[in-house]
């Protein structure tokens, strides 16, 4: 009877498990920054679909630990034996196998959003070609010569579409600079059009950087000398943070951008403008600003640091 | 009540036994003793030390990311102290820890008088003192301690802004380089002493899980630790000498440092949580007086998990310049370490099920390392779902995933171990009412200093900032309250140790009434650990046999603890 | 407290938990090696010497995948490492003395003292004559730490298997002090075979050196 009844409590619980889960994965979507780009979107889901499976095997097999701890006490001096049971082959298999097709599906379906991902990495293991731009042919006099080497160029101009928005990302100890090939605008804000694929070409001028807005739910470190593309539709209208995401010294935390995602209109007038201006060198740049009047601190180490790059000189400065 | 007679006679039995020199000797901590009980308090006390030195650092971290902007420390020294308290902690506190566990329990556990090779035990733990010091020094230069991070990536490593001889970083690749140096002495003698030394009838499927996890442990120092010494020699290389391996600019390549320093990196997380999922499956068979449940599938996954992380560590470089195939095969390959991983949490809790429970303190922080391990484990299987990872890689999240391994599985699960054998090693019982505060203490400072992180890189905290958007700043300061209670609940468990190592009751040789062959011998055990060689007919864990289904009355510990 | 019975009503010997009667078990005597000395010095060495070829390994994967993927491997003016015939001679002696000292084993194990100190000698030396020469390349060469990524991998590679030469010629001359001490050998001579093993091992490696760097052209 009391079994009966333990099984009965056991079951409540688990549907309970189960149906918390399917909330909590709904829940997740709000735990996230807004979906700017159609890779946020995928991303989003593949995070929901994570957490409802992590939520039942976490409240799952953690439920049944507190249950143990609460139902299965000892009297105080009882040493006897709990049970003798030292295993169960068909349990043991159960539980071997579940898992297995479990994170094979988690697998599989990460593996059919990426597919689906709009989002272009580096295409070899070490030393990748830098990537031919069309505003910079010269780029291509670093390409290594060899055979291999032309088969990947012809690789990477086979991914790329024209109709592309391209843009050169240019990173160095501790600002963005933003280069709009099409115009020969520099600026040190993104401003991209909504609903249209964008290009970034990465690439840094010292060491490790990261590219990586939330809002876009994408991420790729910037590698010196190897320049890598980055492919992102943003698909909502709005001003969002640049930051950078691989350590990269002393001002780390101080190397942001604005980014600005904009309707066609706006972003074309906005480039029109740009174009006009002369270039200056950028007002703004956290990092010198704060090196050259550091703020009042507790402790003080006053270690020696890399001084920060010289600002840019842009067309526009945000 | 006769008891009293018997306690009497089990003190004077005791006398005579610590008159062997064990106990009563307290300058011999600071020799260079070939006993492996001696090595091991070495080891837990030295690496205990660097344990409170990584944490105040924390702590310092936890304090600037209370306020958005950069006020406590200057930038230089928070990238210092973020690097220093990574490597303190992995590098000073958990591996060198879990080496003196171990140095304390395999031999005992496998019948053997000590380790393969005590002379070169010794040596390797005098190595791990100077590193420490050398690492702790580099504080005191103009050019301050390295700032790269723990994983030290060039170019940034490399950069070298001050002094081209004398720099934190060069201090930082000197110790990491001794250190590995002593590892791999450790690792060959962990590896010969199990293969080698086990006791008459000790197969391999009679060895205790603690055993497999060692030697699967320092299995993968043996093969995989060259990578990172390897990988580290050459970043030294670049930074003193002039050499390019990895400067982007000169024809080397910052991602191949990146390949060398994860393959090891990656399997050395194995090196830390196999001892204590070994840990976790000797405490709690013992206070739920279950065996464990699939023995067998335990020690297999054991091996398995050790296998397989070999096979992963370009999971921490999806974004790092890596091609789709490459974040694909990866993502495959680490998820599937999920399963071994789920084996073992399974089997735990099927071992709890239907049990005898008894709360002591060991089994509260073995418990409650397998629940939270269970939060790390289902973290972890979402990083390695490639797609998301590009979201989080290098947020909180992360670091949040990480330090529920780091801490709230491996840490608190030592704590465990620490209070499982301390009648072991000192035959005296610590306090059993402290030891529940330490736990109470760690496990809501450690949920809330860890759970806020998952939420603050969902929303794309970057790691390693010292200043930081203040739309963050809520979730931040209950991580910073969190951190400061973890601060606070180490010192009841300091006090605790200290205290019951002097003055604590004596207990008899198993308090527990665990199964075991470091339980049959006298706590603390004698010089070659037993009076005659064992010779094992079991399989481990037999509880559920009548022995140990009762109350030894000779056992002072036992009969106190269960009159109170 | 129903379960409780005092353990003075049990037999003596139950407290021992998996110790029992030596041989009521068949399988009782497995696993059991530690008398056995010498076979745990030679797993020892033998687990030491993988781990320490896993540093080479290490190096050389290194090497290699600069070599294939690095733009700036052989800067123009620049040639790969010296090859001439005393690199050859250097090679010839350093394996050839690897033969010398499996033969000073033999010796020692049939208790031939002198030979045994002879051959040892001459395995020392020829592994100095192999140091002087390797000294002697790194001063002719054109290279430099700093050239390319051919020069960092060429000194550190050849630097670091050197400093393995030099060790095991140490390691060689303690054992050579050694066999002065009257009755060393009583118990076995496993320092002299890990020795041996060390030095045929620096050879192996120095095999995959000088293909990396001699004959991969």
């Amino acid at each position: 009877m009391l079994r009966i009844l333990e099984f009965l409590v056991l079951g409540v619980c688990f549907a309970a498990i189960l149906a918390f889960s399917f909330w909590l994965g709904g829940e997740s979507y709000s735990w996230m920054p807004a979906q700017a780009s159609t890779d946020a979107q995928r991303v989003d889901n593949l995070f929901s679909f994570l957490v409802t499976m992590s939520s039942v095997i976490f409240f799952g097999v953690a439920g049944l630990q507190i249950y143990s701890l609460i139902f299965y006490r000892a009297r105080e001096g009882d040493y006897t034996e709990g049970h003798p049971s030292r295993g169960n082959r068909k349990i043991e298999i159960f539980w071997m196998g579940i898992p297995v097709l479990l994170v094979l599906w988690i697998a599989g379906y990460s593996f059919s959003v990426y597919v689906g991902m709009d989002v272009i990495g580096p295409t070899t293991v070490l030393g990748d070609l830098p990537v031919p731009l069309v505003a910079e042919p010269a780029e291509a006099d670093t390409v290594n010569t060899g055979s291999q080497s032309d088969e990947r160029v012809a690789d990477t101009v086979n991914i790329g579409s024209q109709d592309d928005e391209r843009v050169e990302v240019i990173s160095k100890q501790w600002s963005w600079t933003f280069l709009y090939p099409s115009k020969n605008v520099t600026s040190t804000e993104l401003h991209l059009p909504v609903n249209r694929p964008v290009r970034l070409i990465l690439k840094s001028e010292d060491v490790l950087h990261g590219f990586y807005v939330p809002e876009f739910r994408t991420k790729q470190d910037i590698i010196p000398n190897r320049p890598i593309e980055l492919r992102i539709v943003p698909i909502l209208v709005g001003k969002y943070q640049l930051h950078d995401s691989e350590l990269s010294g002393t001002y780390f935390a101080l190397m942001g951008a604005n980014v600005y995602v904009e309707s066609a209109e706006d972003y074309a007038k906005w480039l029109e403008q740009a174009a006009a201006k002369t270039p200056v060198i950028a007002a703004t740049n956290q990092a010198a600003l704060e090196h050259a009047q550091p703020p009042k601190r507790l402790i003080r180490s006053n270690w020696y640091t890399v001084l920060p790059a010289e600002p840019p000189i842009v067309n526009h400065s945000g | 009540m006769t008891a009293d007679n018997t306690i009497q006679s089990t003190d004077t039995k005791r006398g005579e036994d610590s008159q062997s020199g064990y106990r009563e000797n307290w300058w011999q901590y600071f020799t260079f003793n070939k006993d492996h009980k001696v090595i091991a308090i070495q080891y837990l006390v030295t690496s205990f030390t660097f344990f409170l030195i990584g944490g105040l650092f924390a702590m310092i971290i936890r304090g600037e990311l209370v306020t958005p902007p950069s006020d406590l420390v200057d930038r230089q020294l928070y990238n210092g102290l973020f690097t220093m308290h990574g490597t303190v902690m992995i590098f000073l506190w958990i591996i060198p820890s879990l080496v003196g566990l171990s140095n304390f329990l395999i031999p005992l556990m496998i019948g053997a008088k000590d380790i393969a090779f005590p002379f070169l035990n010794a040596l390797a733990f005098w190595m791990f003192p100077p590193a420490g010091i050398l690492l702790m020094a580099s504080f005191f230069l103009p050019s301050g301690t390295a700032q790269a991070g723990w994983w030290s990536y060039p170019p940034l490593s490399t950069q070298n802004p001050s002094d081209p001889v004398l720099n934190g970083q060069l201090f930082w690749c000197l110790s990491i380089v001794l250190l590995g140096v002593s590892s791999i002495m450790g690792a060959v003698n962990f590896v010969t002493t199990i293969v080698r030394l086990r006791a008459p009838g000790m197969t391999f499927f009679r060895m205790p899980i603690f055993v497999w996890s060692v030697l699967s442990a320092q299995l993968l120092q043996l093969f995989f630790l060259p990578s990172l010494t390897g990988g580290v020699l050459l970043l030294l290389c670049d930074l003193s000498l002039g050499t390019n391996f990895f400067e982007p600019f000169r024809g080397g390549d910052p991602v191949l440092y990146q390949h060398m320093f994860w393959f090891y990196s990656h399997p050395t997380v194995y090196v830390w949580a196999l001892p204590v999922f070994g840990i976790i499956a000797e405490i709690l068979p013992a206070f739920s007086r279950n065996p464990l449940f699939g023995y067998k599938s335990v020690a297999v996954a054991t091996i398995g998990i050790a296998v397989i992380s070999a096979t992963v560590w370009a999971h921490h470089m999806f974004t790092s310049g890596t091609p789709m195939w490459m974040r694909i095969l990866f993502m495959f390959t680490s998820v599937l370490i999920a399963v071994p991983t789920g084996v073992k949490e399974f089997s735990w809790t099927a071992t709890v099920w239907r049990g005898k429970l008894h709360l002591d303190t060991p089994f509260l922080f073995a418990l409650g390392s397998a629940a939270m391990f269970l939060f790390a484990g289902v973290t972890g299987v979402m990083l390695g779902a490639m797609p998301f990872d590009l979201h989080v890689h290098n947020t909180h999240f992360v670091v949040g995933h990480f330090h529920y391994v780091v801490y709230n599985t491996i840490t608190v699960g030592i704590f465990g171990a620490i209070y499982f054998w301390f009648p072991k090693m000192s035959g005296r019982m610590y306090n059993e009412g402290w030891g529940k505060l330490h736990f109470l203490l760690t496990f809501i400072g450690a949920n809330l200093t860890f759970f806020p992180m998952m939420p603050l890189g969902l929303q794309g905290m970057v790691r390693r900032i010292a200043s930081y958007d203040p739309q963050y700043q809520w979730w931040n300061v209950i991580a910073s309250f969190g951190g400061f209670l973890l601060g606070v609940s180490i010192l009841p468990f300091i006090a605790n140790i200290i205290y019951s190592w002097a003055f604590g009751y004596k207990v008899s040789d198993n308090p527990w009434h665990a199964t075991g062959l470091e339980w049959t011998t006298t706590s603390p055990p004698p010089k070659e650990n037993f009076k005659e060689v064992p010779t094992v007919t079991l399989a481990p864990y037999s509880y559920g046999r009548p022995q140990y289904s009762t109350v030894d009355s000779t056992d002072e510990g036992a009969v106190r603890r269960h009159h109170r | 407290m129903s379960n409780f019975i005092p353990s003075r009503e049990l037999p003596k010997q139950q407290p021992q938990s998996q110790t029992g009667a030596q041989g009521s078990d068949p399988e009782s005597n497995r696993g059991f090696f530690s008398d056995d000395e010498r076979g745990k010095v030679l797993f020892g060495m033998t687990s030491f010497l993988t781990s320490e070829s896993l540093v080479f390994a290490a190096f050389f994967v290194a090497y290699s995948a600069l070599r294939f993927s690095s733009t700036n491997f052989l800067p123009a003016g620049v040639s790969l490492p010296n090859f001439d015939t005393s690199t050859i001679i250097d090679t010839v002696v350093l394996l050839s003395s690897s033969f010398v000292i499996f033969l000073a084993e033999r010796a020692l194990a049939r208790r031939k003292l002198n030979l045994f100190r002879l051959l040892w000698l001459t395995t020392s030396a020829m592994g100095a004559f192999f140091l002087s020469g390797e000294v002697q390349d790194w001063l002719k060469e054109t290279l430099k730490l700093s050239t390319g990524e051919i020069g960092g991998p060429f000194f550190i590679i050849t630097g670091f298997h050197a400093m393995h030469v030099t060790v095991g010629i140490l390691l060689q001359t303690i054992m050579l002090i050694r066999s002065f001490i009257p009755h060393n050998y009583d118990k076995g001579h496993y320092g002299v075979t890990c020795v041996s093993l060390f030095w045929h091992f620096v050879d192996g490696i120095w095999l995959i050196v000088f293909t990396l760097f001699y004959l991969w052209r």
